[in-house]
């Protein structure tokens, strides 16, 4: 059990701090802008999955008192990191819709998706 | 070039963040007091509320959920206000293909089922997973499979305006009225039942329902927004 | 007691919810209704200044759970006192641009008012919020505001602005998150007073890595080199009064946000010496940007940063002198830079390029507004009698004392280079000809008004300083004293 553990503690911190550098190079080297959000996504999901691990509890059950667990309150899992990861995600959907939108005015101003392309300002 | 220079910073981003990391303890308690053992205690004790993470969510920290309703609003007006154009070049819905007939009438049946799902899943928030952000969403991916499948199918801007307008002001009026009977903002002004009740956590299942209506409206308004887009 | 913190929050959204409906019955009720409730913010938040003077700081629960479980929000003398700054300049702004976006349309102008409002409103919360994810939350509402303000002219290049933005806002709340996470696990709360007291369990590589994320987040906000990129882009391609309100309003709530971290939850020795250098370069690097600008409101862009940077070195010096001068930085700054914003704009207002060059000979057309700019550019560069001398004279002596003689030295040597690109401005203003394609525009009367008080301030405050120091002195006392901040909070319990 405790060796079963320890791979996933690797598997699931090295999966996120995998997403986390994805997205961050994606970001930052592609030059198609919606590459571009792809990655700032690929990054947010990287941290989510981070904290829902980090509320992990060995042999934990879902916080929810539901018939038959109502007395097994110190076997759950930490709630904050869940509640807190379901305001983090509707943030992040808000952001990457507003990141959507002003690709698509970029697009209709330069007719082009590439950011080396679209150099009004200094990048 | 750059490539190798990011390549370089993300390594040592990498190294760092998987070494704070490992100092974490993984799947062990981390710290002795936390306001964990609260929650727990208090949600199933004196809110009478079966999800810990609902009773979260919408009332020990129900202002962030506020800001969140809030967050979302404003993405959808920052959004409309971005793609905003006069309105005599508003595009047709740019849809490729027309979809065929075994779609047209699968997503006929499939509507009514999905946002039906989507209304259990947040009138049930208080009592099992989901609530009113995934009910909100499950119901605005039905209105988007019946956007995508008939071309003429189109939902009334202005009910979509009163649904969010409504549901976010019952929201903060809900929250003054426990500012003006109880004494702080959002607590609880209703009994709060029996725990594993539908009846029960007093506010906390208004305030979903409320959220799931106000989530769904915003969504489709946000995918009604992209969806008018001129290609 | 004459009303509550929360009330800060819940009416304007509560309006902001309301606008889109009340737009339906009468068009003009979108442009009122802000204006509406950012004065009764205004007045709420003068009120309950004047009530913490008697009964001591207010600590608002909310939803009925004390300190560590629920949020609460504090009214302090220090997070007061920046409420009632940013509010009267919300307020200036919303009368600034009630009829400018005239002849703007009916839905961007919903959209405008809207994200107006929200900005303040997310601003002012992020100000008075105690816990530490509530602060993420409006910091986003301010961010996503942004963009979306940042963006409004359709015509100039601001959706590329707006984008740069974007991408370092999602950058910096990314990596708040990881931050807020990392003092989360060791600490089991999320309550900034909790933290505080906490603070000395946690382990030493946590909590520099933590506080590392989390000043990389919120420095992105403050301005703070060289997470400044996006600031001078934005300046330019957003309106006039929204670059005013975001060097205002939303830069001061992040630099709050940085302070109150540092100062209050972290007990790092070398965090002071960390905002001194950071501190140090932005100023030196901002200004000496300024200086080889070609357009006006980037100018002022990269002289808004600069005089973030003096207000950090400001803070690093890290006594109560240091934290005073800071403060009394912010406050003028505040004032000073929206003048300047408001009157650079209609100098330049027909020319989408926004060239300083357009300027020259505006002084015979548009005499008020070029004689408030000059006002404006007299105060900052802290010529005496105005405003920014006094704050100046406050960093200078607070250096002094703590015998940084060449801090002293570099701040005077790059105030001169300040001085030459400001006066570079009214020289061309009074001296020059007018170009022949440049036509002035006269200022409306709403933004006279706001610009004639702006300028009442700068006056006033420079030959009384005596109205605001009291203030800034409760202010500054306040952020000084970690102790009593923890103890008011989690007394509440």
């Amino acid at each position: 059990m405790e060796k079963y553990l320890d791979i996933l503690e690797i598997a699931i911190y090295g999966s996120a701090v995998a997403l986390i550098l994805i997205g961050l190079y994606g970001a930052l080297t592609k030059k198609s802008l919606i590459k571009i959000v792809l990655g700032l996504s690929i990054m947010d999901s990287g941290i989510h999955l981070m904290m829902i691990a980090l509320g992990y509890l060995k042999g934990g059950t879902a916080p929810i008192f539901s018939k038959g667990f109502e007395n097994s309150a110190d076997q759950m899992v930490d709630p904050i990191p869940q509640a807190l990861v379901l305001t983090a995600i509707v943030i992040g959907f808000g952001v990457t819709a507003v990141a959507l939108s002003l690709v698509i005015r970029l697009y209709r101003h330069h007719d082009t998706l590439r950011i080396d392309e679209i150099k009004n300002l200094k990048w | 070039m750059k490539k190798y220079i990011v390549l370089g910073l993300l390594a040592v981003l990498g190294y760092y963040l998987m070494s704070i990391f490992l100092l974490v303890d993984f799947g062990l308690p981390h710290f002795a007091h936390g306001v964990k053992d609260v929650y727990l205690s208090s949600s199933k004790n004196i809110l009478k509320v079966s999800n810990a993470v609902t009773a979260i969510v919408v009332n020990f920290r129900g202002f962030d959920t506020l800001g969140e309703v809030t967050v979302l609003f404003l993405s959808a007006t920052a959004m409309s206000g971005i793609l905003y154009k006069k309105r005599h070049d508003i595009g047709e819905r740019s849809i490729l293909f027309p979809a065929s007939s075994i779609i047209r009438s699968g997503a006929k049946m499939l509507f009514p089922s999905i946002t039906l799902l989507g209304i259990y899943v947040f009138i049930h928030g208080h009592l099992s997973p989901g609530g009113g952000f995934q009910g909100g969403t499950i119901i605005a991916t039905g209105f988007l499979l019946m956007l995508l499948t008939y071309q003429n199918y189109s939902v009334s801007h202005n009910r979509l305006v009163w649904v969010e307008s409504v549901a976010g002001m019952l929201f903060v009026i809900i929250g003054l009225a426990g500012y003006f009977m109880k004494g702080s903002f959002l607590e609880n002004v209703l009994p709060v039942g029996e725990l594993n009740d539908l009846f029960s956590g007093g506010v906390i299942g208004i305030i979903y329902v409320l959220v799931g209506f106000k989530v769904a409206a915003e969504l489709i308004g946000i995918i009604y927004t992209i969806l008018h887009e001129k290609g | 007691m004459v009303g509550s913190p929360v009330l800060f929050v819940a009416i304007p959204l509560l309006a902001a919810f309301l606008i889109p409906l009340m737009g339906m019955i009468w068009k003009e009720f979108v442009r009122i209704i802000p204006g509406l409730v950012l004065a009764y913010m205004l007045v709420l938040s003068v009120s309950l200044i004047i009530y913490i003077q008697s009964h001591g700081t207010i600590v608002e629960v909310i939803s009925g759970w004390g300190p560590p479980v629920g949020i609460n929000l504090v009214f302090s003398p220090f997070s007061g006192a920046l409420t009632t700054l940013m509010t009267f300049l919300g307020l200036l702004v919303w009368l600034y641009s009630h009829k400018f976006k005239r002849n703007v349309d009916y839905e961007p102008a919903k959209k405008y008012f809207i994200l107006l409002m929200l900005m303040v409103t997310g601003s002012v919360g992020m100000v008075l919020t105690g816990d530490l994810f509530n602060m993420f939350v409006f910091i986003e509402i301010v961010s996503i505001s942004g963009y979306g303000l940042t963006s409004f002219f359709v015509r100039r290049d601001s959706a590329e602005a707006a984008f740069k933005f974007l991408l370092m806002g999602a950058f910096a709340s990314s990596f708040l998150l990881i931050g807020i996470m990392i003092i989360y696990t060791q600490l089991g709360t999320l309550n900034m007073a909790e933290i505080a007291q906490r603070m000395p369990q946690m382990d030493y590589h946590m909590k520099v890595f933590s506080l590392i994320f989390i000043l990389v987040a919120i420095g992105v906000e403050a301005e703070t080199f060289p997470l400044n990129g996006w600031a001078p882009d934005v300046y330019t391609q957003a309106p006039g009064p929204i670059s005013a309100a975001m060097s205002g309003i939303v830069v001061k709530a992040a630099v709050y946000a940085n302070i109150r971290i540092i100062y209050t939850m972290y007990d790092l020795q070398g965090a002071y010496e960390y905002l001194l250098i950071i501190g140090l370069i932005t100023f030196i690097v901002a200004e000496t940007a300024a200086l080889k600008q070609e357009r006006l409101k980037r100018m002022l862009a990269y002289s808004s940063i600069g005089q973030m940077g003096l207000a950090m070195i400001a803070f690093g010096i890290g006594t109560k002198e240091g934290v005073y001068a800071a403060l009394f930085l912010m406050f003028s700054h505040a004032i000073i830079k929206s003048l300047l914003f408001f009157s650079g704009s209609y100098l330049v207002y027909n020319k989408t390029s926004k060239y300083i060059k357009h300027v020259n000979g505006m002084g015979k057309y548009l005499p008020i507004t070029a004689f408030l700019f000059t006002l404006g550019a007299f105060a900052i560069i802290g010529l005496p009698p105005f405003m920014g001398f006094w704050s100046k004279l406050a960093l200078l002596s607070a250096a002094a004392d703590s015998n940084l003689v060449i801090l002293v030295a570099v701040i005077l040597v790059v105030s001169i280079v300040e001085a030459v690109y400001y006066l570079r401005v009214v020289n061309r203003i009074f001296f020059f000809k007018k170009r022949a394609n440049t036509k002035p525009e006269k200022p409306t009367i709403n933004a006279m008004i706001a610009m004639l008080s702006l300028a009442a301030i700068v006056l006033v405050i420079g030959f009384y300083p005596d109205l605001v120091t009291g203030l800034i002195e409760r202010a500054a006392d306040d952020l000084m004293d970690k102790g009593r901040y923890i103890g008011e909070i989690l007394s509440k319990n």
